[in-house]
């Protein structure tokens, strides 16, 4: 394998191999975050994936959930999990606890109704944790093929530069990784409002390409009965104040410019949330734009790595999953230059696509390896949110 | 003098790359090599300049593709905005 054709991975058991090597804690309810929260705080090694679903949910509601949390628990970058549970929950721990095994995961768990208290249930969650913590640190990186690679692709803050320099260079890269084998999977079916056509054209079958006019048009018509009210009138806007202030007028020019991130290839799938692609390629996972339940999502279809594209500057990161921030407007690169990875600023003053494209790619497969990502150093972790309905 | 980008060939709409005043001349890159023109307000890096005049009810045309429509006559060299583009998605109360 040539060197800028490999990356430094974590072998699994299944599946993809990992690009960080964390033990996850993961609460079933809210009601078991702050067990989970002081279970990370005494083991090195650890991130407790607090959150505030688990009960008194129903239906799809419900079922997001356990496809949200069983999806995290299944992620290439998580050594395994220990699951904390209160015990009289709706998403049942042991639930939660099989669906992370079924991909191949060490699962320990425990419940804090049986364990008998706080106190009691904390010493549990350490001493488990402890354990899989020390098996965890014993891995050693090896290098892996790209077709090894899940990446997802994100957006948020966009600007007018967005669309013509950071987009275009993610889109390269994510075709360029396609081409290599691997896998890249864009979302915020909110914001692909406008660019229907254009994607359905690009799907590897009549059924994928009807799939995704489906998805998009589902979420439309969703939105639209969110704002039907004469009350909710004000608050129908589907771009922010941001997006217009930098430039971007309508919906249908968000979602062009969104799209460059996708690159130019076939489409051979749309996914479910907390759905895992069943081969390579470029995929649409079906969730909301918002930075936290898209890139959960992601996440939970298993990216082991995010690139997301920023044109007014962003900070935040995901716990245990790189967040690699480009922008393509320099002076929001100066300005913030501490929360960005990568300038594609040179685009617009005009380098070329490819050109700047190759040099992300690189940055990329550096992080892939381990050079952490900016996020990762400022300990940004507050894009984890499950999406609800 | 100002800089503007052409991203398509289709495009009827530049992206201005400075903070252009009223009566700047403005140097857009194209498929076709640089064209300018005339600032008709000012315009902020990143928003679009007219580069032909638009009659109302017209397709904005970016990325080679409709982004909205001329809510009225639109001359060369104006700024395109929320103030004179109508899109009916995704804008339930303010199209």
């Amino acid at each position: 394998m040539a060197a800028g054709e490999i990356f430094q991975g974590y072998r699994r058991e299944r599946g993809l191999p990992g690009v960080r090597n964390v033990v996850a804690i993961i609460p079933s309810v809210f009601c078991a975050n702050t067990v989970a929260r002081r279970i990370a705080d005494q083991v090195a090694g650890t991130i407790a994936f607090c959150h505030p679903v688990g009960c008194s949910q129903v239906g799809l509601d419900l079922e997001l959930t356990a496809r949200g949390l069983k999806g995290l628990g299944a992620n290439p970058n998580l050594y395994g999990t220990v699951v904390v549970g209160l015990g009289c929950e709706r998403l049942r721990p042991r639930e939660l606890a099989e669906g992370i095994a079924a991909a191949g995961k060490p699962v320990e768990m425990v419940v804090i109704q049986e364990e008998g208290d706080t106190l009691r249930a904390i010493e549990k969650g350490v001493a488990l944790a402890g354990r899989m913590a020390e098996e965890a640190g014993r891995q050693q990186r090896e290098p892996f093929p790209l077709s090894e690679l899940a990446l997802g692709l994100k957006c948020g803050g966009t600007d007018a530069t967005s669309g013509i320099a950071a987009n275009p260079a993610l889109g390269w890269v994510s075709d360029r990784l396609v081409a290599a084998g691997g896998t890249a999977i864009f979302t915020e079916v909110t914001e692909l409002i406008g660019a229907e056509q254009i994607l359905a054209g690009r799907g590897t079958s009549p059924q994928v390409s009807g799939e995704i006019l489906t998805t998009i048009g589902a979420m439309e018509q969703r939105l639209a009965a969110a704002t039907a009210g004469a009350e909710f009138k004000h608050r129908s806007a589907l771009i922010s104040p941001g997006n217009e202030d930098g430039g971007v007028t309508t919906v249908a020019e968000k979602a062009l410019g969104g799209i460059t991130k996708a690159g130019t290839g076939p489409i051979s799938g749309v996914l479910g949330y907390g759905q895992y692609p069943a081969g390579s390629g470029l995929y649409l996972l079906d969730c909301v734009g918002h930075d936290g339940e898209a890139v959960t999502g992601l996440v939970a279809s298993g990216c082991q790595l995010v690139v997301f594209t920023t044109g007014r500057g962003t900070p935040t990161g995901f716990p245990g999953v790189p967040v690699i921030k480009i922008t393509g407007n320099s002076a929001t690169f100066t300005r913030m230059r501490f929360n960005l990875d990568f300038d594609a600023g040179p685009i617009v003053a005009g380098a070329s696509i490819a050109e700047m494209g190759a040099v992300l790619f690189a940055k990329v497969l550096s992080v892939a390896s381990g050079e952490p990502a900016r996020a990762e150093l400022l300990g940004h972790d507050e894009l984890f949110c499950i999406t609800r309905i | 003098m100002a800089k503007a980008l052409k991203i398509d060939s289709r495009d009827n709409c530049a992206v201005v790359l400075d903070d252009v005043r009223q009566g700047d001349r403005v140097e857009v890159r194209t498929e076709a090599g640089i064209v300018s023109l005339n600032a008709g307000s000012a315009i902020a890096f990143g928003h679009k300049i007219a580069l032909a005049a638009l009659a109302a009810d017209q397709p904005i045309i970016k990325y080679g593709a409709e982004i909205g429509r001329a809510s009225a006559a639109i001359p060369a060299g104006a700024w395109i905005h929320l103030h004179n583009v109508t899109c009916r998605r995704g804008r339930e109360g303010r199209g």
